[in-house]
């Protein structure tokens, strides 16, 4: 027997996902009236993420003054490599990224309790909970001018490329997604989730140097184990118009069996949360 | 089908012993002497649809790791649990949307906006239907007095204000079973008078099933008809609030006044008495003799007043605590 008052429970993938769109578009809002509160801070943030981008293109521009390419990449090839990495962090910002850098204050306090009874995934209600369309604003307004900065400048740019590298931009976003989450689930053990949260941000880190400079051992553990190689460069190299068919396929069987990892982790481990006594 | 039924709920948690001082943690980074806690021991109850039960205990006797299983927020070390037949920590959806948990000390609402706000996002978690959400919220912030606080950050609001916003969130989903853990605490006599008869009005009106802990005897007494009193994680007695005086105490106190001034001793042979004055007397006598002592008493002195009266139920509480754990009711 149903509660009267609430819609019927949607069973079919296709609702769900509706659903969880829905939730998305109302928690989206919620925190941008959150944002709004904090005017100074906002802008400050914009303007220190348009500093360090700003910072990385002429540490490559210096590089690039030296040598022709790294690992084959030109100097326009590894501006839209290093847009292309600020586009994913804004992303990760507008969808799950800043729920992870508040999960030790959730579990410490408590208040994580509330994502465990509210009728939604544990998963999704802490992405969503913080999104924020401002974060990393600067980052991703300056990150898809290089993209297109890098595009135009090509010698064999094809438009033909580009829905296929928006695609490849979201499978890098779940890869980014599902290594927070596997790595987050230790959480429950820790309470403290700062220490954790510098991993995967020194995982981001690694992501701006193009796939190509690894190998052996190291492009293995880069692609298995830590799989940043794979989050800008396989976006990259298809705009670039550099894309071999099965770096598109391992982006994607990566993110996959990440993914599923990820969730069974977390899920997993959410039986070692003790909250917190009142 | 009773609407929650819990047996042989047993949760224990694994703790680390650290000694205090500096050397303590350092000692603590290498080798840490572990042990488990039983915060619920081999637990059973049930409850039917729509009752107002009140769960009493002394802090750490449990009360809130019980209802933090019954919410699915943590996972029993043995034991079974049926709320509205499902298993809470399985955490099935339909679940979820027929209960509500609203914890004294804990904040849903966000802190920086409105609570109208909060109470869209939950109309959304929740899937209300538009109009049953707006006809919850003007009952319920009519019957709480809310209507010019709706739009005032949550940071600004009193406690006990607050507090009245936290169940209006929690309820907005017309949960059918309805868990509330210290909801009154560190609130004024004026706001806790409030969100209590907004409880009984509530269970009333709904037949919701709420499980209700409380540190403030008031709560209980004025709710709940019923009791589970739950001491070293064991539930020690099940049953009625009256019954409660009736089983772990077998005497009344006598109040009485005198019409004019008497000598500040007791009559020998008096037995059980508790406060003597020129002007007052309190006695406390067992049950089966106060009708003699009563009778002694108005035959021998100049009596303006006489009452008897039950010991007061905090009374018999903290008797009940008092006691080694795991005592046999009765």
């Amino acid at each position: 027997m149903k509660p009267p008052v609430t819609e019927a429970y949607a069973t079919s993938l296709s609702g769900r996902w509706a659903r969880y769109l829905r939730l998305y578009r109302s928690f989206l809002m919620h925190n941008l009236k959150n944002e709004m509160i904090y005017r100074a801070n906002f802008a400050i943030a914009v303007g220190m993420d348009i500093v360090f981008m700003g910072v990385n293109v002429v540490f490559f521009a210096i590089v690039y003054g030296n040598v022709e390419t790294i690992g084959g990449w030109t100097f326009h090839q590894t501006l839209i490599l290093v847009g292309s990495v600020g586009v994913v962090r804004e992303l990760a910002y507008l969808t799950f990224r800043q729920g992870f850098l508040q999960l030790g204050d959730y579990v410490r306090t408590g208040n994580f309790d509330v994502m465990l009874t509210a009728p939604m995934a544990t998963f999704v209600h802490l992405a969503f909970r913080h999104v924020s369309l401002t974060e990393s604003l600067g980052e991703g307004l300056m990150g898809l001018f290089l993209v297109g900065y890098g595009f135009a400048h090509l010698d064999a740019a094809s438009w033909i490329s580009v829905p296929l590298y928006l695609l490849m931009l979201f499978n890098s976003l779940v890869i980014y997604y599902a290594f927070s989450l596997t790595v987050n689930s230790m959480v429950f053990w820790l309470v403290k989730s700062q220490e954790l949260n510098t991993v995967v941000y020194y995982f981001m880190n690694t992501a701006r140097y193009p796939r190509e400079i690894y190998h052996g051992l190291g492009k293995a553990f880069f692609t298995f184990i830590v799989p940043s190689s794979l989050i800008a460069t396989t976006p990259a190299s298809i705009l670039a118009g550099r894309a071999e068919g099965n770096l598109v396929g391992l982006s994607i069987g990566v993110a996959v069996v990440l993914l599923c990892l990820g969730l069974s982790v977390w899920n997993w481990s959410l039986h070692y949360y003790s909250s917190a006594s009142s | 089908m009773p609407a929650i039924d819990v047996k042989q709920l047993s949760k224990s948690f694994k703790t680390q012993r650290k000694e205090a001082g500096l050397w303590g943690s350092v000692k603590g980074l290498i080798w840490r002497e572990s042990f488990y806690k039983e915060a619920v021991k081999s637990v059973s109850f049930s409850l039917e649809e729509g009752e107002l039960v009140g769960f009493l205990g002394p802090n750490g006797a449990g009360k809130t790791t019980l209802l933090k299983m019954l919410s699915g927020i943590l996972y029993p070390t043995a034991g079974e649990v049926k709320v509205l037949g499902y298993t809470p920590w399985e955490r099935n959806r339909e679940y979820q949307r027929q209960f509500a948990i609203v914890m004294g000390q804990k904040n849903q609402l966000w802190w920086d906006l409105p609570p109208a706000e909060s109470f869209l996002l939950n109309r959304d978690i929740y899937g209300v239907d538009p109009k049953a959400f707006e006809r919850n919220i003007d009952e319920m912030v009519s019957l709480l007095d809310l209507k010019d606080l709706l739009d005032v950050p949550v940071r600004q609001l009193s406690l006990g204000q607050r507090m009245k916003c936290e169940l209006v969130a929690a309820l907005l989903h017309q949960p059918r079973v309805l868990f509330l853990d210290e909801p009154t605490i560190g609130l004024d006599v004026i706001s806790q008078e409030k969100i209590r008869s907004f409880i009984q009005e509530y269970n009333r009106l709904k037949k919701t099933t709420v499980l209700l802990t409380s540190h403030y005897m008031q709560d209980v007494e004025q709710l709940c008809k019923r009791v589970l009193v739950i001491n070293h994680g064991q539930i020690v007695y099940d049953g009625l609030l009256d019954d409660l005086s009736k089983r772990y105490v077998d005497h009344k106190v006598i109040k009485i006044r005198f019409v004019e001034a008497q000598s500040a001793t007791p009559p020998p042979g008096l037995e059980g008495v508790v406060e003597w004055d020129a002007h007052h007397a309190v006695l406390k006598v067992k049950q089966k003799e106060v009708a003699a002592t009563t009778h002694r008493l108005l035959g021998e002195l100049p009596i303006e007043d006489l009452s008897v009266e039950k010991v007061e139920v905090e009374e018999v509480i903290r008797r009940i605590f008092e006691e080694k754990p795991g005592i046999e009711p009765g």
